[in-house]
């Protein structure tokens, strides 16, 4: 659907990164964990593209949705100025969201950056529902780290990695997750959004791991609902035929098995 | 009431807004926002004979007031489009007019011929003017020899009206249109996309996976207007315009220049209402100048 959204909050969390806070209770009301908002930034024709953010939270009793979205051109610098009570144009929710199973009682949160941001959703969900949630959380520097506090359930377990060494693990949240990892670990599942380098590597170890996995995709996207074919992702079939999906539509969670790096 | 109906040659439309090819994939993502019965037609992706996989991403690159694409024409191929595609898509009740790609005159031909015996297709328009494959499309749009034979051929295969999409990337657009027309074009389509490219300087490479893609969007506009304005005097045959149209002023200027038709493309990305608020907006337009008919306004701004 197509609605405006009234702005509740829309603030620099930490330098370069914002929490933005929405109102519209059809979208809270309809959004599932690995949806995203297609968002209108300006109401003319610079930027011209729509821009697609996860959703990062959504509450059908007080109608919020929630963005965080970071700074990296014109059009998240436009938005980054929108005040309190005004309005976006927002359409969704769209695309098809992470599919937990009923019977895996551990969660494998594993985010890169702003890559939390369908994971914090997640997380509250699942939490919801009983689950035991960890979540491991990268970034290059301890400054970019998002006070997750404020955003995780309680009792979530939060592991912590950053490249240069500033806060918690020194390096890359794919080691630290693969460094805890014992023989015989005990049924989880894992879930993961971030950049694609930090999703390819992986997806190739989850080959010798072999935990169910989604990963949540990212792809330069136009129309947002399906009908361009824009926002391609190339894919491999089980009889090893290779093709292209659309991120917004198939996607943007994807099996880690189906896609074709 | 104004009377939005229009006569395109042998095309009878219910009004003269349509979603242009390549935009509006075969209907069905849109059906979720409006009835597509409202529209003057849907003008499908473009079909091939076999299945087609497109182009490696990224396939969109933002420009100013505009966009790239290089899908490369992905799209299920005849028989699955006539299986899934088309059924459901008569079945939202949509006037369907097919757009038709191929490698080779025989692709096009058959699936013309093939195309001729299904019922409730309203027109084929003929994409001679991708700039997203290598093989097909532009290759028999950018020379008046070869544009001239298929369509000759294509016309005498299929029963169908026939309209031809033409390529903005030539000299001179109006020795091709006035070619299209005789070699049986029915209505001509003005514009397809301008071949261009965007270099992400941060990796010193091509943006696009295809390097190359189709630019669309208000930039094409004027260039769009000014081709239909060219063409509109030297051929006699309808014209559908299209080129970067996003509301009732942008489309005036197409039907000013010439266009009996306009057909909305990237604008509905950004707004998935765009055509329905178009078409309501033309009513109330012809309404209050007091027009009967489009036509009365067609290529009033030739000098």
């Amino acid at each position: 659907m197509l609605a405006k959204a009234r702005v509740l909050r829309n603030e620099e969390i930490v330098p370069g990164c914002y929490y933005l806070q929405l109102e519209e209770w059809q979208i809270a009301r309809g959004s599932l964990p690995g949806q995203f908002l297609h968002v209108r930034i300006v109401d003319n024709i610079a930027p011209f593209l729509r821009r697609p953010f996860s959703i990062a939270g959504a509450f059908p009793d007080s109608g919020r949705v929630d963005i965080i979205y970071r700074i990296v051109g014109k059009g998240t610098e436009l938005l980054s100025r929108l005040g309190k009570g005004e309005y976006l144009d927002c359409l969704g929710p769209l695309g098809t969201p992470f599919s937990p199973a009923r019977d895996i009682a551990v969660s494998v949160l594993l985010a890169g950056g702003v890559g939390i941001a369908p994971l914090l959703f997640l997380a509250r969900i699942l939490s919801g529902e009983g689950k035991k949630i960890l979540v491991y959380y990268g970034a290059s520097t301890s400054g970019e780290l998002l006070p997750l506090k404020e955003f995780l359930p309680k009792k979530a377990e939060v592991f912590l990695a950053t490249e240069d060494g500033s806060a918690g693990y020194r390096g890359l949240v794919t080691d630290l997750f693969e460094s805890t990892l014992v023989a015989g670990t005990r049924r989880a599942e894992i879930f993961a959004c971030g950049p694609k380098p930090m999703l390819k590597i992986l997806a190739q170890k989850n080959r010798y791991w072999g935990y169910p996995m989604q990963l949540s995709l990212e792809e330069r996207m136009a129309c947002g609902i399906g009908a361009c074919q824009g926002c391609a992702v190339k894919v491999r079939s089980e009889d090893d035929k290779t093709g292209y999906l659309r991120v917004c539509r198939e996607g943007p969670v994807f099996d880690f098995q189906e896609v074709a790096w | 009431m104004a009377n939005l109906e229009v006569n395109l040659g042998p095309l009878k439309l219910k009004n003269p807004v349509l979603a242009a090819s390549g935009t509006f994939g075969f209907g069905e993502e849109y059906a979720s926002f409006f009835e597509l019965e409202k529209l003057g037609a849907v003008i499908v992706n473009s079909l091939t004979l076999k299945p087609k996989q497109g182009n490696p991403p990224p396939r969109i690159a933002e420009t100013p007031a505009g966009m790239l694409n290089s899908i490369g024409l992905q799209n299920p191929g005849l028989e699955a489009f006539l299986e899934k595609d088309f059924p459901r898509l008569k079945s939202l009740n949509a006037a369907v007019i097919i757009n038709i790609a191929g490698d080779t005159e025989d692709d096009y031909l058959t699936l013309a011929r093939e195309l001729s015996e299904i019922n409730g297709i309203l027109a084929l328009e003929l994409n001679l003017s991708c700039p997203n494959v290598k093989e097909g499309g532009i290759f028999f749009g950018n020379s008046v020899d070869v544009m001239s034979r298929l369509i000759s051929k294509v016309r005498r295969a299929c029963r169908l009206p026939l309209i031809v999409k033409l390529t903005p990337n030539v000299t001179d657009i109006v020795e091709l249109a006035e070619a299209a027309e005789s070699s049986g074009a029915d209505i001509l389509s003005l514009i397809n996309t301008l071949k261009g490219m965007v270099i992400d300087v941060s990796k010193r490479s091509p943006l696009l996976g295809n390097i190359t893609g189709g630019l669309s969007g208000p930039a094409v506009r004027p260039v769009a207007v000014r081709m239909v304005y060219e063409v509109y005097r030297s051929v006699k045959i309808p014209i559908i315009g299209m080129g970067g149209i996003s509301n009732l002023d942008d489309a005036l200027q197409f039907f000013l220049a010439g266009a009996r038709a306009v057909a909305v493309g990237s604008a509905n990305f950004i707004d998935p209402y765009t055509i329905p608020r178009l078409i309501s907006d033309l009513q109330q337009f012809m309404e209050s100048e007091g027009l009967h008919s489009i036509d009365e306004i067609v290529g009033a701004a030739q000098r």
